[in-house]
């Protein structure tokens, strides 16, 4: 009786190990497919993709994570207004849901900020007052609870980088802001193979944009 | 043991293997287009898909037994079936509601504008309200849209045939009393306050909700700023005076403190004044504005202002060409509004607020002396309850105290008011497609010893996706003007009829609004007292038996799509009122009204220099004014009146601050503008109303400090 219990108990870990392992392959899977999402209907399946394994694991956070983190590039991908701001309301609710599943954490806050970046992007001389300082605030957030993240900086490097000059943006301004992201890029190692580590790629590419153009 | 550990394997083995299910389908929305991109899984699986460009789908999962099918989409409400997987291949069809909190729902909006930056269509933004006309006031760019009419004069909006106070300025739910700066004769005066301070503005010229009464023609709605997004100083330095404002900004609350200093003197000796100013313009201002956040869903507002100022003039005297009638003005405002609003069980809403505010106004013509005072407190609750979808019933109550004196010399009036008002009112979304809105309100005055009951409808059917037909209806109450009140209290609630259909269109960047009405005056107050304009007409007794009607169409236009980085907007209104009320001998067309008024509001953002440059062009027929010599009251008409003004806001770096330097010319041609004529006593001698200055020119900056860019 001991023993089948016990072999009862291994089958169960390993079905518990093969459900972790299988939600790990999802993870990896569908981020190596946001390379190649073009139009808005591409991301639209890939955050559908994230979206399921979120609804079935149901208290992880970086499916939600990663379904609000692809809205928000679905709404970059869009020419329509109005369906920018439906794709960001639906990615503000999942990270809202990844914030209540994981308190405190960097990557959420730096993500909540994206989404303020890209509201502003819809109207940005009615929004940029709002969604500006809403921005910077999350920035701010994000690099005190997690000071080693890369992307925080990566970001309000992009903002200042298409801020007109007049505001104090352009090339000039934001590239000390990319130049130390980029730092933080080369040491930056993340937890896992599934944890966040975009954006080093388009660090490097902005700074070879400005460099190249001087 | 062994046996069924291997049994149990082989078990799970074979559902893998053996029992696929296949699924397939295609989700279509209510006029069966595909829906390309919708979410289709199983509950608590991984398994699922998402449909293609022709809204088809498929699917196989390994499981067996009862399953949730969900299917999830942007902007459509989820859908969930049950579905037993037993290998057999399922097809569904599945058609998906729009999601009425998204832009798809019809929305409940005869007879309003909305001005706001949440994120839905709305026909202005905030912004427009700074950035259009030339003078940087609410008041002045709600004059561009249909419905209201351009009086020079004086202050106020005059709606729909309605004079100025028929229109209530309420803000954060709660009527404030005196939402100008003292007036003078002949002179306008600005709204007392910022733009800047609010969020999102409704005005409406007819029909509106039970939520709101005591005014006859329209309200405008204003709702303050939340949590004050950052801390912040700023300066602003104006040709006519400078102020300064500091936000502190902390997790959960914010304050803002602002004051400034305004003297008109120095700009009066450049920019050439027709008027004979004694002492230009001076003022002192201060105000607060604190938010605390009190949990997830609750805030707190508290704001609060002061003001100070005094002036004095000269004017012709129409009776004696050798002398001059001298006027002096000081008065001081306080105001403060206190107000909660919180989401409690998850689905009601409460609001609790009150208001005060203290107006004070000394005036002095020539040796005489004249006062005014008005003490004015508002309590407000408001509960509202979500039942399904996006219906909701609403309901509260609301008491107004107004003490008001008033004396000439050394006659003094003065009276207590106390006005009780309770309303219910639901909206409710028949269909994703037809939404009413029905409400009642009961108004008690205690002064006047009446009650009324004012019933309020009104429907929205949409079209199609951007397009929907409205029409409301309304009974709306007032009592009589504090003029009156003074000299006798016995006296019945004024009262107005609307009736308005409206067809609008409101696509993403582009607006079209064409609005039908008909409003039927009754028991306006009748009777002669002195007050400015004075007719010299036979005495009338006072009573209720004043009656009017106005009925008009107001069309508006909006398009920030044709040309690039350029919006603009084209009013038109055609208005045809009559009414008998006051000390008018018979039924007229009234000073404050004009059959056509049409105006045009173009903007253009010039990225190159980061400038924002805005026309506002308006003409209006030439209104009726009182010319004793004819003995048809109000028979004369005046000129045409024309207004071209130009403003530019450039956005730039000073001293390595954030800075917005605006700068406008009010009637840039020249026009000679006469809002009408007074005349002497004898109607020998008259004399023609007009601005202050010809041209109008106002420069002004206002500097970020210490902050580069707009983030």
């Amino acid at each position: 009786m001991r023993r089948s219990l016990s072999a009862i108990l291994s089958l169960l870990f390993l079905t518990v190990a093969i459900a972790d392992d299988r939600y790990e392959k999802e993870i990896k899977k569908n981020l190596e497919k946001i390379d190649e999402c073009k139009t808005p209907n591409d991301f639209i399946k890939l955050a559908n993709n994230f979206e399921r394994i979120a609804v079935a694991e149901k208290d992880k956070w970086l499916p939600y994570y990663y379904s609000a983190f692809v809205y928000v590039l679905a709404s970059y991908s869009d020419s329509s207004n109005s369906r920018k701001d439906i794709y960001l309301d639906k990615s503000d609710n999942f990270n809202n849901i990844a914030d209540s599943l994981q308190p405190n954490n960097s990557e959420i806050y730096t993500l909540k900020g994206m989404i303020s970046q890209a509201r502003m992007q819809v109207d940005p001389m009615n929004r940029w007052q709002k969604y500006g300082a809403e921005a910077t605030n999350n920035f701010t957030k994000a690099m005190q609870i997690d000071t080693l993240n890369p992307r925080p900086e990566y970001l309000i490097g992009v903002g200042i980088f298409f801020t007109p000059k007049q505001f104090g943006g352009g090339s000039t301004a934001a590239k000390p802001i990319l130049e130390k992201s980029l730092a933080k890029f080369e040491k930056f190692v993340p937890e896992n193979e599934i944890m966040p580590k975009w954006g080093k790629e388009q660090v490097v590419d902005y700074l070879k944009q400005i460099n190249e153009a001087k | 043991m062994k046996l069924l550990f291997t049994l149990s394997f082989a078990f799970l083995l074979s559902t893998s293997i053996l029992s696929q299910t296949k699924i397939s389908g295609k989700i279509t929305d209510k006029t069966n287009q595909p829906l390309p991109g919708a979410n289709i899984y199983l509950k608590d699986t991984y398994d699922g898909t998402s449909s293609e460009a022709n809204g088809t789908f498929s699917f196989t999962s390994d499981e067996a037994g009862e399953f949730v099918l969900v299917v999830s989409f942007v902007g459509y409400q989820s859908h969930s079936e049950n579905l037993t997987l037993d290998k057999k291949e399922k097809y569904l069809e599945i058609k998906l509601e729009e999601e009425s909190t998204e832009l798809g729902a019809v929305v409940i909006s005869a007879g309003s504008f909305e001005a706001s930056d949440e994120n839905k269509a709305v026909i202005l933004r905030p912004l427009d309200i700074v950035t259009t006309g030339s003078d940087a006031d609410i008041y002045s760019a709600l004059e561009t849209l249909p419905g209201t009419q351009q009086i020079g004069e004086t202050e106020g909006l005059f709606v729909r045939g309605g004079s100025a106070s028929e229109t209530k300025t309420i803000i954060d739910d709660m009527t404030v009393q005196n939402p100008f700066y003292s007036s003078v004769p002949d002179i306008p005066s600005r709204g007392r306050f910022s733009a800047f301070l609010f969020k999102g503005i409704v005005f409406s010229t007819g029909g509106y909700s039970a939520q709101y009464g005591q005014a006859l023609s329209s309200v405008m709605v204003l709702k303050t700023q939340d949590l004050a997004p950052k801390t912040q100083t700023a300066i602003n330095l104006m040709a006519l005076g400078f102020g300064g404002m500091h936000t502190q900004r902390w997790e959960n609350s914010s304050l803002s403190v602002e004051g400034g200093y305004y003297n008109l003197g120095p700009y009066f000796k450049i920019q050439k004044q027709r008027t004979e100013w004694d002492e230009a313009p001076e003022s002192f201002e201060g105000s607060a504005n604190f938010r605390y956040k009190t949990s997830e869903t609750g805030l707190l507002k508290a704001f609060t202002s002061f003001s100070y100022g005094d002036l004095s003039l000269r004017f012709p005297n129409l009776d004696s060409l050798s002398q001059k009638d001298f006027f002096y003005q000081k008065s001081s405002n306080f105001f403060a509004n206190t107000n909660y609003r919180d989401i409690l069980w998850g689905d009601w809403t409460l609001f609790a607020g009150y208001s005060v505010g203290v107006d004070n106004e000394d005036d002095e013509i020539n040796t005489n002396f004249a006062n005014k005072d008005d003490v004015f407190h508002t309590g407000k609750f408001t509960v509202t309850k979500n039942l399904f979808s996006n219906s909701f019933v609403t309901f509260g109550g609301e008491i107004q105290n107004l003490d008001h004196s008033s004396s000439f010399n050394n006659l003094k009036g003065n009276f207590k008011e106390t006005y009780l008002a309770g309303y219910a009112e639901t909206d409710i979304f028949f269909t994703n497609d037809f939404a009413g809105r029905i409400g009642v309100r009961a108004e008690n005055s205690k002064l006047i010893n009446k009650t009324n009951l004012a019933p309020r409808l009104s429907f929205a059917y949409r079209l199609g996706t951007y397009d929907q037909l409205n029409f409301a209806y309304g009974k709306f109450y007032q009592t009589p003007d504090p003029d009156f009140l003074l000299y006798s209290k016995n006296f019945d609630f004024e009262n107005a009829d609307h009736y308005i259909l409206n067809y609008q269109y409101i696509g993403t960047d582009r607006t079209f609004r064409i609005e039908v009405y008909y409003k039927n005056y009754n028991s306006l107050t009748k009777g002669t007292i002195q007050s400015y304009p004075f007719y010299n007409v036979p005495i009338v007794p006072f009573s209720n038996d004043g009656k009017g009607y106005a009925k008009g169409i107001d069309v508006f236009w909006r398009d920030r799509e044709t040309f690039d980085y350029t919006d603009y907007w084209i009013s038109y209104s055609y208005l045809d009122t009559k009414r008998e009320y006051r000390s008018y001998p018979s039924l007229a067309s009234p000073t404050f009204s004009t059959p056509h008024t049409f105006s045009v509001v173009a903007k253009r953002w010039i990225p190159e220099i980061a400038t924002q440059v805005g026309l506002t062009y308006t003409f209006a027929t030439g209104r009726p004014y009182y010319n004793p010599n004819n003995p048809e009251f109000l028979g004369d008409r005046g000129k045409n009146f024309q207004n071209l003004s130009l403003n530019a806001s450039i956005l730039t770096n000073l001293f390595n601050s954030f800075t917005i330097i605006f700068a406008s010319v009010d009637n840039l041609l020249g026009y000679e503008n006469i809002y009408g004529y007074n005349y002497s006593t004898d109607g020998a001698r008259s004399a023609p109303i007009i601005p202050p200055t010809l041209r109008s020119v106002f420069i002004g900056m206002f500097i970020s400090l210490g902050e580069t860019n707009p983030y």
